[in-house]
């Protein structure tokens, strides 16, 4: 019991430390949504398949006190799902949420739980949405809360350091996973399970959340944030836009169902000249992508005869979420075609 | 001796494929433009295709940029025979590539540009071989003349790809200006078999002539990726993707529809850069420890009774020297001599840490070696305090 005396000292100390120190302190405010980080597990060991009981805010706030080191943090929960379940309606009121935070004068950044499967898409959206320089970081875990060796405390406590980091002003959203700052933009789950899933391929990631300090080595190009301009602020939902996957003797059934069920876009991967063609006379529009994962679809006359967007760098599911604010605005191919280089 | 039997120099190349219907039309063309060059042209790229034209000359040729296309040698410069030998090439008995000839091979060029050729190679019969720090220095000197020069809009270097990064690197430290310089180089002979070289030279060419590429930096080009001449290096002996930017990746691609960047790059280069548009004919002797078991320090003691005035120590782990390199560290810091340590991980930086800072090592950030030696060679000019090394560090 001797230690313990001392102990109460130092604790004692490091409180009033804080608590005169909290001022000064970042304003980060967490925005959790669900996810592998917010999990449990029916034991320690469990890796996959971990629906036993969610995790709140203020649990993971509770199991993490470093973070009240760090920053000066609130939350606020916009809900507790697998992000496979996000939909339209909660990235849209998460968005808002988090304009209405950036807003507030003395607010530093913003943090966002996110489960890993879909986070890339919430984090373009996020890019191609959010008012403000202040930085909005992407989190989420790949072991659930309560696995062995879990990677959720350090990849939250990397995110609140980010978000609350001056250097990270002005980058545009951020994911913040594995000691990486990586942009929303490029980013993709590159591996069912492995903790370093997410790469930029190619162009790798913006630079580190390292112990020593907060390190970047890259600024983007690319429009994104305040240089955005797409306001969401008075949508309730987005136009429906469906991808078309493509592999060996695929045909056009597929984009035929989605216009069916009232697709205004389609994001193809494959060529289906006539069924473009009968698509585009009731008003639908098209964007070429491509499943490789990397690389640019180059931009040529031949498909912009043909009225045929292209998408860039950007995979299938994020050409989706771009043309689904670009068709906010215009259904003018050209005009959309501007977008897809711009953002 | 050559026993190809695609080329036959002394007359047009034409007459000597076969002609399908098809092709025939592009086959004359190409050797109405491909046989006024040949004909002192020895054996030549293999990869620039006579069966197919080149694209078409633009109507605005004539108000191209102005791209001065220096060889300091490479690969890309060297010729071997059979054309399947892709690793023996070169050497003394071999005749060279001369800057003209790659205009020659691809008149192509003067569609995308107005290309002019500068020899920069150092001596053949140099006593001391290869490449020394004199060929950087004058090439640095030279590429500070030509960014004064309002008749020149860029410049792309071929260089041998062993030591282009470093190449590369001391350029984007030591030279003042906004134009883009772009290295370029290739893993195949100009006479290679799906040679890399023709494409690459003409994608670095498209890169030099693009204003997005200004103020970027020094830039490499190879494989259709643009990485800043910080952050790429060769990391496959024989690969034609043997080109990264390790860590961060690239910041732009020289695609078929247009050289695109994606990034900017945020640490300080060319004209922000403090060491540029000085001459530096001699730089101070800085020399490399790699890290490993039972590392010896003796090596560092006869590197500083040998007079270096810094040490880069290529480290274990997240950047750690041997028990026997400590202390002979400690030995070397007594004389004045300043260390930085790197990680032979080739990726992640040497962190900043409390006891690194007691040692008075100074972080080589995410270096390589090589790259830390000629940053610290630079910066051992100002200064040997060890906060101005360290900021040096951090902000390049």
């Amino acid at each position: 019991m001797r230690p313990i005396r001392p102990i109460l000292f130092v604790l004692a100390l490091a409180c009033s430390t804080l608590a005169s120190a909290a001022d000064a302190l970042p304003k980060v405010r967490l925005f959790t949504t669900g996810g592998t980080i917010q999990s449990r597990g029916a034991h320690r060991q469990k890796l996959m398949e971990y629906s036993d009981g969610k995790v709140s805010a203020p649990e993971l706030i509770a199991d993490l006190p470093e973070l009240k080191q760090i920053s000066d943090l609130s939350y606020d929960e916009i809900s507790n799902v697998g992000s496979p379940s996000m939909t339209t309606e909660l990235t849209l009121k998460l968005a808002k949420a988090v304009n209405a935070w950036l807003a507030q004068p003395d607010s530093a950044g913003a943090v966002i739980t996110h489960g890993t499967a879909t986070l890339e898409e919430t984090a373009y959206f996020l890019t191609l949405v959010i008012k403000s320089d202040k930085p909005v970081v992407v989190v989420g875990a790949m072991r659930p809360f309560t696995a062995v060796s879990r990677d959720g405390p350090f990849n939250l406590y990397n995110a609140v350091r980010v978000a609350g980091s001056p250097k990270a002003v002005g980058q545009g959203v951020l994911i913040v996973m594995n000691d990486e700052i990586l942009s929303a933009r490029e980013t993709t789950k590159g591996n069912t399970y492995r903790m370093d899933t997410f790469v930029a391929r190619d162009v790798g990631p913006l630079g580190y959340a390292d112990s020593d300090q907060i390190v970047f080595y890259r600024h983007l190009t690319y429009r994104h944030t305040s240089k955005s301009e797409f306001d969401i602020s008075k949508l309730t939902t987005l136009p429906r836009v469906d991808v078309e996957y493509t592999h060996q003797d695929a045909d056009r059934v597929g984009v035929d169902a989605f216009i069916a069920a009232g697709a205004k876009g389609v994001i193809l991967t494959s060529r289906l000249d006539e069924a473009v063609k009968d698509g585009q006379a009731k008003g639908v529009v098209f964007v070429s992508s491509d499943r490789k994962g990397s690389g640019r679809v180059g931009e040529s006359a031949k498909e912009a005869a043909k009225g045929l967007i292209t998408s860039d760098n950007l995979p299938p599911h994020k050409a989706r979420i771009l043309l689904r604010l670009a068709l906010t605005k215009t259904t003018d191919p050209k005009e959309i075609q501007r977008m897809f280089n711009e953002y | 001796m050559n026993t190809e039997p695609t080329l036959i120099p002394d007359r047009p190349i034409a007459l000597s494929i076969p002609m399908r219907t098809k092709f025939s039309t592009y086959a004359l063309l190409a050797g109405l433009i491909a046989g006024s060059s040949f004909a002192v042209s020895s054996v030549s790229a293999q990869e620039i295709p006579t069966y197919a034209p080149p694209p078409e000359m633009p109507a605005n040729a004539a108000s191209l940029p102005r791209i001065v296309l220096m060889s300091m040698g490479g690969t890309i410069a060297s010729r071997g025979t059979p054309r399947t030998n892709i690793t023996a090439y070169g050497g003394k008995d071999s005749v060279r590539v001369e800057p003209i000839d790659w205009v020659k091979d691809m008149p192509e060029l003067a569609g995308i540009a107005r290309v002019t050729v500068e020899d920069q190679r150092s001596p053949v019969d140099r006593p001391s071989g290869q490449e020394t720090h004199e060929d950087l220095a004058r090439v640095s000197k030279r590429l500070n003349e030509l960014a004064l020069d309002p008749n020149v809009d860029g410049v792309v270097i071929t260089h041998g790809t062993n030591t282009q990064s470093e190449v590369a690197y001391f350029m984007t430290l030591t030279v003042k200006t906004d134009k883009p310089i772009v290295l370029v180089g290739s893993q195949r002979p100009w006479t290679g078999m799906s040679g890399d070289g023709p494409r690459n030279l003409y994608d670095a060419v498209r890169v030099a002539a693009s204003k997005d590429a200004w103020g970027k930096g020094v830039l490499h080009c190879t494989n259709q990726l643009i990485t800043p001449a910080r952050d790429v290096d060769k990391t496959s002996a024989y690969r034609t993707n043997t080109f990264k930017g390790v860590d961060v990746g690239a910041i732009g691609f020289a695609d078929p529809d247009r050289v695109v960047f994606v990034r900017e790059v945020v640490r300080r280069h060319t004209t922000h850069s403090e060491f540029a548009g000085l001459d530096y004919t001699t730089v101070p002797g800085v020399e490399i420890f790699y890290g490993y078991r039972d590392a010896p320090g003796y090596f560092i003691d006869a590197a500083v009774e040998h007079g270096v005035k810094g040490i880069i120590i290529e480290g274990t782990g997240a950047g750690n020297a041997t028990t026997s390199q400590t202390e002979a560290i400690k030995r070397a810091q007594a004389k004045g001599v300043v260390v930085v340590m790197t990680a032979r991980t080739y990726g992640g930086r040497v962190q900043d840490t409390p006891r690194r800072r007691e040692a008075k090592i100074v972080p080589g950030d995410n270096f390589p070696a090589e790259k830390a030696r000629i940053l610290l060679q630079l910066a051992l000019t100002k200064t040997t305090d060890l906060a101005e090394i360290t900021r040096i560090f951090n902000e390049y």
